[in-house]
C-alpha cells in the first residue's frame, strides 16, 4: 500500500479568504535526486480569471494545462462567457478519469472568480479525484505546507497576512522537502482577474525569516 | 478509511457516511465532502471506494434515472434503481471495473422505505440493516442489539449518532466527521453532522 | 393519379403533405380480420375475428388456433390485426423488450413504456427508407403498478393511444359505433366479455364460431397480486357465442 502519492517534488497551495483567493508555489524542478531546474512556473495562468497549480510529472501537467486552456477558450468562443472554475475542472477531471490507471501522474487546483458566484477552488488529480474547497495544498512538501496554512488560516485575513502565510507556508515546506526550493511565487486573484503578488527566493527568505543565529529553528 | 452506515426502519431510513475526502492515507483535505448523494427527490445513494469512482459512477447512474423519469414521467422505484445500478456495475466489472461500493436508500409510495447494500463487485443485497468499511463491524452489532423496526425517527438518529461514537473511540484510522440522512415520505434532509476534532474557522 | 410519383416510397411526403405508403398500410388493416378491445373495472378482454380462408384448414393447428392473441409477458397481451408474418416480427420485439426491461429493472416493464417501444420502431419504417412500414394495428391489454388496467392501439404510423374500448381491422368504424353507445362507465369482466362478442358479431359478417373467434382475458388477483392471462377454450366460448348468436337474430328478425 503506497502511504503518500508518488507527487514530483513540489509545493503548491490555494486559499480562499475574505479578500480574494492566493495561489502560492515553489519552483523547483527535480530529476530524481538531480534539481533540473530552479525557475520553473507551476502557477500556469490558464486566462485571465483562471490559474492552475501543477505538481507531478511536468510533461503531463504541461500538455493537459495547455488543453484546458484550449478548452476553456473554445467554451468561451461557442457560450460568449467565461467558463466557471467547476466546469473547467470536471473537464480535467474527466480526462483524468479516462486515463485512470494508464500512467499520468498531476495534482492540481484551479482557482479563479467565477461571474455568476464569486470565488473559487478546486483540487483534483490523476485518480480523478476532484473536491471543492477553501483550502488545499499539493504536492511532496504539500504536508509540511498544510500545517503552517492551518495554523495562519482564518477567513478574514488582510491581504498582507494572507501573501505572508501564503510565503511563510512554502517556505517552511522547501525547508524540509529537499524537492522543493527555488523561488515562491503568489498570486492575488480578485474580482478584476488574477495579480501576481511576489516572487521571493527561499534562499534569501531563509535569512529573512532567521535573521540572527539564535533565530534558526532547533536541529 | 470509508465508513457508511444505513438503518430501514418503518418509515424512514437513515443513513451515514464520513465526510472526509483524502488524498492519500494520510492526508485529509477536506471535511465536509458529501459522500450521500441524492438520486431524485426520495432516493439517495452513499458512495465508499475510490474518490474518482465514486463520483464518476454515481453521477452516471443519477443522470439515467433522470433521464428515464424525462422519457417516461415516471420515476424508477428504489427496486428498479438498485438492480439499475448492479447491472451497470456488474457489466463494466469485467471490462473497466468501479472501485466503488454504495449503500441505496429511497422512499416510495407504493412500498414504504428500503435500503440496498452493494459491493464494488455488484453483489446487491436489500436489508434494513448496512455497512461498508471497518467501523461497520462495529456499529452493525450495536444495531443488531438496539434497533427495531418501529422506532421513532429521533431514537433511529440517536443509535446511528451512538454508532458513531464507537467508530471513532475504536478505530485507529477514524474519519473526523460525519454527516446522518433521513429519507421518508416529505424527501431527503440532513438531520445531524457530527465533527468532534476538527475545529472549523 | 398525383399520389402515383409519391406512393412507391415511404419516405417522401406527396405536394398535400402525406405519406401514402403509410396511409395504404393503414387501410390494408382495415380488410384484416377485427379486433375488439374493452377495458373493465377488474381485467381487460380483448377479443378477435379469425378469417377462414378454406374450410381444408386446419383450425387446431398450431398458427392457426391462436392466430391473433399474443402473451407479451405476464402482465401484458396484445391482439394484432393485418399481415400476421409482420406481426410476428413486432410481437417478438416485444417480447424482448420486456423481458430486458426485467433482466435490467428486475421489475415488469409498465404497459405504455412497451407500447411506446414498439411504436417507436413502427415510425422509423414511415421515415427512412428502403422498408415497408409494418402492416399491423395492435390492441395492447396490460396492467401495471402505477395505472392499474389499461389498453392501447397502435397502427403502423407509429401513433398509439389509450382507450375505453377500441377495434382495429374490418369494419372497426362499427364497431367503435356500437361500443360508444354500449360502452357503460364501470362494467366488469363479464360485462366486458359480453359487450365484446356482441360487438364482434354485429361487425362480422358471418355468425359467431369458436374456430373463427380468438377471445382473451387479463386480470389480477388481489389478494395474490398474481395477473392471469385466460385464453377462452372452445367449451367456453361456445355457450357464449351461442347466446349472442341468438340475440342478434332476436335483434333481426324483431
Amino acid at each position: 500500500m503506497k502511504l503518500a502519492k508518488p507527487l514530483h517534488g513540489t509545493t503548491t497551495l490555494a486559499f480562499i479568504f475574505k479578500k480574494g483567493i492566493i495561489v502560492a508555489a515553489d519552483s523547483r524542478a527535480t530529476m530524481g535526486s538531480y534539481i533540473s531546474s530552479q525557475t520553473v512556473h507551476k502557477i500556469l495562468e490558464i486566462n485571465n480569471r483562471l490559474l492552475a497549480t501543477i505538481a507531478g510529472a511536468a510533461c503531463d501537467c504541461q500538455y493537459w494545462g495547455r488543453y484546458l486552456g484550449m478548452q476553456c477558450r473554445l467554451y468561451e468562443l461557442d457560450n460568449g462567457k467565461r467558463i466557471t472554475v467547476r466546469a473547467a475542472s470536471k473537464i480535467l477531471s474527466d480526462v483524468c478519469f479516462q486515463y485512470k490507471g494508464m500512467g499520468l501522474s498531476m495534482g492540481m487546483m484551479l482557482a479563479g472568480w467565477d461571474e455568476e458566484t464569486g470565488p473559487a477552488l478546486y483540487y483534483m488529480d490523476t485518480d480523478a479525484q476532484r473536491s471543492s474547497g477553501k483550502v488545499f495544498s499539493c504536492g511532496s512538501g504539500s504536508l509540511y505546507a498544510y500545517s503552517v496554512l492551518d495554523d495562519g488560516y482564518k477567513w478574514d485575513l488582510e491581504v498582507d497576512e494572507a501573501l505572508e502565510l501564503a510565503r511563510r507556508s512554502i517556505y517552511q515546506a522547501t525547508y524540509r522537502d529537499a524537492a522543493s526550493g527555488g523561488t515562491v511565487s503568489a498570486y492575488l486573484i480578485t474580482p478584476d482577474g488574477w495579480k501576481k503578488m511576489l516572487g521571493s527566493d527561499v534562499g534569501d527568505l531563509h535569512y529573512e525569516y532567521n535573521p540572527t543565529q539564535a533565530d534558526l529553528p532547533l536541529e | 478509511m470509508d465508513f457508511l452506515m444505513g438503518m430501514c426502519c418503518k418509515d424512514f431510513v437513515v443513513v451515514c457516511a464520513d465526510t472526509n475526502a483524502q488524498m492519500s492515507q494520510i492526508l485529509t483535505i477536506k471535511h465536509d465532502e458529501d459522500k450521500i448523494v441524492p438520486i431524485d427527490s426520495h432516493k439517495v445513494m452513499a458512495l465508499a471506494g475510490q474518490p474518482g469512482d465514486r463520483s464518476q459512477f454515481s453521477e452516471f447512474i443519477i443522470a439515467n434515472v433522470r433521464l428515464y423519469a424525462l422519457r417516461n414521467s415516471r420515476r424508477l422505484s428504489t427496486h428498479a434503481v438498485a438492480n439499475f445500478t448492479r447491472n451497470e456495475l456488474a457489466t463494466s466489472l469485467r471490462k473497466k471495473p468501479y472501485n466503488a461500493n454504495m449503500l441505496i436508500a429511497g422512499y416510495d409510495e407504493s412500498c414504504g422505505p428500503s435500503l440496498y447494500w452493494m459491493d464494488y463487485l455488484a453483489t446487491l443485497h436489500k436489508t434494513n440493516v448496512a455497512g461498508m468499511g471497518y467501523g461497520s463491524y462495529f456499529a452493525l452489532s450495536l444495531f443488531d442489539r438496539y434497533a427495531k423496526v418501529d422506532m421513532e425517527e429521533k431514537e433511529a438518529v440517536a443509535l446511528m449518532a451512538r454508532g458513531v461514537q464507537e467508530v471513532i473511540s475504536r478505530i485507529t484510522v477514524a474519519p473526523s466527521d460525519y454527516v446522518i440522512k433521513v429519507v421518508d415520505k416529505n424527501g431527503t434532509r440532513t438531520v445531524e453532522t457530527i465533527s468532534p476534532g476538527h475545529v472549523a474557522k | 393519379m398525383a399520389a402515383r410519383r409519391y406512393d412507391s416510397r415511404t419516405t417522401i411526403f406527396s405536394p398535400e403533405g402525406r405519406l401514402y405508403q403509410v396511409e395504404y398500410a393503414v387501410e390494408a388493416i382495415s380488410n384484416a380480420g377485427a379486433a375488439i378491445g374493452v377495458l373493465a373495472t377488474d381485467g381487460v378482454v380483448l377479443a378477435s375475428e379469425k378469417k377462414i380462408a378454406s374450410k381444408l384448414l386446419d383450425t387446431g393447428a398450431v398458427g392457426v388456433k391462436r392466430e391473433k392473441m399474443y402473451k407479451l409477458d405476464d402482465h401484458i397481451a396484445c391482439a394484432v390485426a393485418g399481415i400476421t408474418a409482420d406481426a410476428n416480427i413486432l410481437i417478438n420485439h416485444c417480447r424482448v423488450s420486456a423481458q430486458r426491461y426485467t433482466y435490467t429493472y428486475q421489475e415488469p416493464m409498465p404497459v405504455e413504456l412497451l407500447v411506446r417501444g414498439l411504436c417507436d420502431t413502427k415510425q422509423a419504417y414511415t421515415q427512412f427508407g428502403g422498408q415497408r412500414p409494418f402492416g399491423v394495428a395492435i390492441l395492447y391489454a396490460g396492467w401495471d403498478e402505477q395505472y392499474g388496467y389499461q389498453l392501447y392501439q397502435s397502427d403502423p404510423s407509429g401513433n398509439y393511444s389509450g382507450w375505453k374500448a377500441t377495434a382495429i381491422g374490418a369494419n372497426h368504424q362499427a364497431a367503435t359505433n356500437i361500443l360508444k353507445q354500449d360502452y357503460n362507465e364501470g362494467l366488469n369482466m363479464e360485462e366486458a366479455v359480453n359487450l365484446v362478442i356482441k360487438v364482434l358479431g354485429k361487425s362480422m359478417d358471418t355468425t359467431l364460431s369458436p374456430e373463427k373467434v380468438e377471445l382473451c382475458s387479463l386480470s389480477r388477483s388481489e389478494d395474490t397480486g398474481k395477473i392471469t392471462y385466460k385464453v377462452y377454450e372452445e367449451q367456453e366460448l361456445k355457450p357464449l357465442l351461442d347466446a349472442a348468436n341468438q340475440e342478434k337474430e332476436a335483434g333481426t328478425s324483431s
